[in-house]
């Protein structure tokens, strides 16, 4: 059985007059099992692969070779599909035409699966929105399948009318997950992270064919973990008040605020997806009516929900005092994370400021990164940060923009500008 | 101290007999700790088969605890429901727990408020109040201080109110030959009150507590048209008639006294920043423990104060204090303490603010002590 806890970091301490409060509430779970096998319902999984005729052999057999790991992951029982994608989406497996269009994992279909996919041959064009649409039909014609998770690859831009890809991704939004992966450095990384930011999944490059097969196991090892399907944040605010932003900002940076489900006036549902044995940073911050000093409140009361169950909460407060020792204070984690967001926030406009050919912008925009990324700790944004651009002095953020860059070098800080790293945490705290 | 329960509100241990949590502040549902209930000594009263003296005490005279306050109240700020963590549903305005803020009328005549303040973080204030449905007739009002550098002040300044409750339930020794052998009864009962509170405080402090609760102590009991105050500390009894010329009735183990009788005005005295080093408390690390005693026969309509230093930081002579009794302009005694710590509140709010009150409307002929003859 699964289990939560919930902490939250915050400075309760407001000056006279303050009114807005930042609190971090990190969600842990443990005991989630493996996903399908609790009493929540079945788990089923799709692999789509990109079978466009971009793909080239090697790549090809690269991604067959993914595929084929990524369906020795899936659990007995599970149900699954494999989807070839191109100018239409095709059902690989299954083979079948009507009615339910996904089978339960054991011995033979595997090694049926594993057969179809071995026959994928690149040809025709990049139609996503076909693809996702025919995922959304295959989960639905299962109906005991609750979570349902779908594996992405694609090697190449979206050749669809503008708009389509987006109302497919509407139409997927809370029904499934997917992580997203794009191999080679033909494909739109915005695109892409549009998908898996609004499916709750991951994105990320894979370089060359060679790293394939380990990132299709590692995605589906990951997913079979996720033994609690669809967990919500339940947000309670005062009346009164207003919620600036709530930002999932560990262990990525995804900002839930706009995906809000009323549940009544002054309560609001965020989706986070399937849990594993995992904890997670949020960041909530709320703007409440300023009281007299030495009054409290609660400003917001940070719930997670399974089901219809609370499964643990976090209460963030508001204390208003005179006492300047105490509210000039800016909460570690608090500070930790406002300083990886903009992170996150200056590598992605640099870097379309930079393909946009506006070197001035991008050029201070990487170089503020590089100045955060040193800040916070974060050395994976460094290191990547690094082969783009020439750092002088990292303190001050002033940095050249490389002359030749290595377009996957590129690609690889936009995917993990989202990632970000934690801090130590006083036990006593 | 046998069995070990768990505050209803977080779940953390309580001792026994202990009806706030000290974590929480949350009431815990035990019941009052009161030794012996209202009705019961009758029962047990060993004198009760003597066949020549009746008992000089009747049982009947036990004064009976106020009444609980009933349910939680709605939120103070918006009128809302207050939930379970004590944080309105509505506007998320923390209620004040029942240790925090606590108001008693156990009569018409007599009532108190306790209050946690603002700056403070707890109430370790604590204050019993007693009294007969008569106006005038008997009253008991008990304000402890806790001392806010322990640890577990808050727990042990109301067990140790509630423990001298107890002592005064019930009515003081009279018929004594002599005025000056009945205020030695009287101070023996003090005596026996402040030492109940003491061990009462001393049991609720941690045995290993490096800092152990401590806590003032000040006493007004109502019989008649006597007064009589007992304290140990800086906490204190006022008479404020109606017509002027209040006095303070304690006086206080301080360090302030002492230099107001070297001759240093007492403004200046009591805002001396070591003022407020008392000189004697209660608890584990106390020496001397005996109240200062004192009494007075009231000749007039006027107020009993009963207060602790969160009240009077703020208006320390009677005639201040008349000042603020004037402006509630009220003879109803909740009004009053509320109009009192709302003024200590306005103030600034520095400490915790206790004010218990008994109004004594026409002073009645000493028939408190007649039947004890």
């Amino acid at each position: 059985m699964a289990e939560f806890s919930a902490a939250v970091y915050q400075n309760e301490f407001l000056p006279d007059g303050g009114t807005d409060v930042n609190a971090i509430v990190t969600i842990g779970c443990t005991g989630a099992g493996t996903a399908g096998q609790g009493s929540g319902g079945d788990a089923g999984e799709i692999i789509i692969v990109d079978t466009s005729g971009s793909m080239a052999p090697e790549t090809m057999q690269a991604a067959i070779d993914g595929a084929k790991a990524a369906l020795d992951e899936i659990v007995d029982g599970t149900y699954f599909a494999v989807i070839a994608g191109a100018d239409h989406a095709m059902l690989a497996y299954p083979a079948v035409s009507s009615g339910p269009g996904m089978v339960r994992m054991d011995g033979r279909t595997r090694h049926e699966a594993m057969s179809a996919v071995e026959r994928f041959i690149g040809s025709g064009g990049t139609a996503i929105s076909t693809w996702l649409d025919l995922a959304g039909q295959l989960f639905a014609s299962i109906k005991d399948v609750t979570q349902r998770h779908v594996l992405l690859l694609t090697d190449g831009e979206n050749r669809e009318r503008p708009g389509k890809l987006d109302e497919a991704i509407r139409r997927a939004t809370g029904y499934f997950q997917a992580d997203c992966r794009g191999v080679g450095t033909d494909w739109q990384v915005a695109e892409v992270r549009r998908i898996s930011e609004a499916l709750l999944g991951s994105v990320d490059i894979i370089p060359g064919p060679s790293e394939m097969r380990a990132q299709f196991q590692q995605i589906m090892r990951t997913s079979m973990a996720r033994g609690v399907s669809d967990g919500k944040l339940r947000i309670w605010t005062p009346q009164g008040a207003q919620i600036l932003f709530v930002r999932q900002v560990s262990p990525t940076v995804e900002d839930l605020t706009d995906r809000r489900t009323p549940v009544n006036p002054l309560t609001g549902d965020y989706p986070t997806g399937a849990w594993s044995d995992e904890s997670r940073d949020y960041h909530v911050a709320v703007r409440v009516a300023a009281k007299a000093i030495g009054q409290e409140q609660l400003a917001a009361r940070v719930q997670l929900v399974v089901g219809d169950q609370v499964v643990t909460q976090g209460l963030v407060k508001a204390t208003w005092s005179s006492d300047e020792s105490l509210t000039t204070k800016i909460d570690q984690q608090v500070a930790h994370y406002t300083g990886q967001t903009e992170l996150a926030r200056a590598i992605q406009e640099g870097l379309a400021a930079k393909a946009g050919g506006d070197e001035a912008t991008a050029t201070v925009k990487l170089g503020r990164a590089v100045r955060l990324a040193a800040e916070t700790g974060n050395d994976e944004a460094t290191t990547k940060l690094r082969k783009v651009v020439d750092v002088e002095d990292a303190d001050e953020g002033t940095v050249k923009l490389k002359r030749s860059i290595d377009k996957a070098d590129e690609m690889a800080l936009d995917t993990a500008s989202t990632k970000t790293t934690r801090i130590r945490r006083d036990p006593t705290a | 101290m046998s069995t070990e329960r768990v505050c209803p509100s977080c779940a953390a241990v309580v001792p026994d007999g202990v009806r706030f949590c000290e974590s929480c502040g949350a009431p815990t549902g035990a019941p009052p700790t009161d030794p012996l209930p209202p009705t019961a000594p009758l029962d047990v009263t060993p004198m009760e088969d003597a066949p020549i003296s009746a008992p000089t005490r009747r049982p009947a005279d036990a004064l009976p605890d106020p009444a609980e306050p009933a349910g939680r109240r709605p939120c103070a700020e918006c009128g809302g429901e207050v939930g379970p963590d004590y944080y309105c549903t509505t506007c998320g305005t923390k209620a004040p727990s029942e240790r925090d803020h606590f108001e008693e009328t156990p009569a018409s005549w007599v009532a108190g408020v306790c209050d946690r303040g603002i700056v403070h973080e707890r109430n370790e204030d604590a204050m019993a109040v007693l009294a007969a449905d008569r106006p005038g007739s008997r009253a008991v009002l008990l304000v402890l201080d806790g001392v806010s550098s322990s640890v577990d002040s808050d727990v042990a300044s109301l067990a140790g109110a509630h423990a001298a409750r107890e002592v005064l339930r019930r009515p003081l020794p009279a018929g004594m030959g002599t005025p000056e052998s009945r205020d030695a009864a009287v101070a023996r009962t003090f005596a026996d009150a402040t030492a109940a509170a003491n061990a009462a405080i001393v049991a609720t402090t941690d045995p290993d507590s490096p800092n152990p609760a401590s806590a003032t102590f000040v006493c007004a009991v109502v019989e008649g048209r006597q007064v009589h105050v007992a304290n140990v500390g800086d906490s204190r009894a006022y008479w404020l008639p109606d017509d002027g010329g209040g006095v303070q009735l304690s006086v206080d183990d301080s360090l302030a006294p002492a230099q107001i009788a070297a001759g240093v005005p007492r403004e200046q005295a009591e805002s001396s920043h070591d003022a407020h080093a008392i000189t004697k408390w209660l608890g584990r690390d106390s020496g001397d423990i005996t109240p200062r005693v004192g009494r007075i026969e009231v000749t007039g309509p006027g107020w009993v104060l009963v207060c602790s230093d969160g009240l009077w930081n703020y208006a320390s002579t009677p005639a201040e204090l008349a000042v603020q009794v004037r402006a509630a302009a009220t003879t109803e005694p909740l009004a009053l303490a509320s109009a009192l710590v709302g003024f200590a509140t306005a103030s600034g709010g520095h400490d915790n603010i206790t004010a218990a009150v008994a109004r004594l409307a026409v002073p009645e002929a000493d028939e408190g002590v007649q039947h004890h003859g």
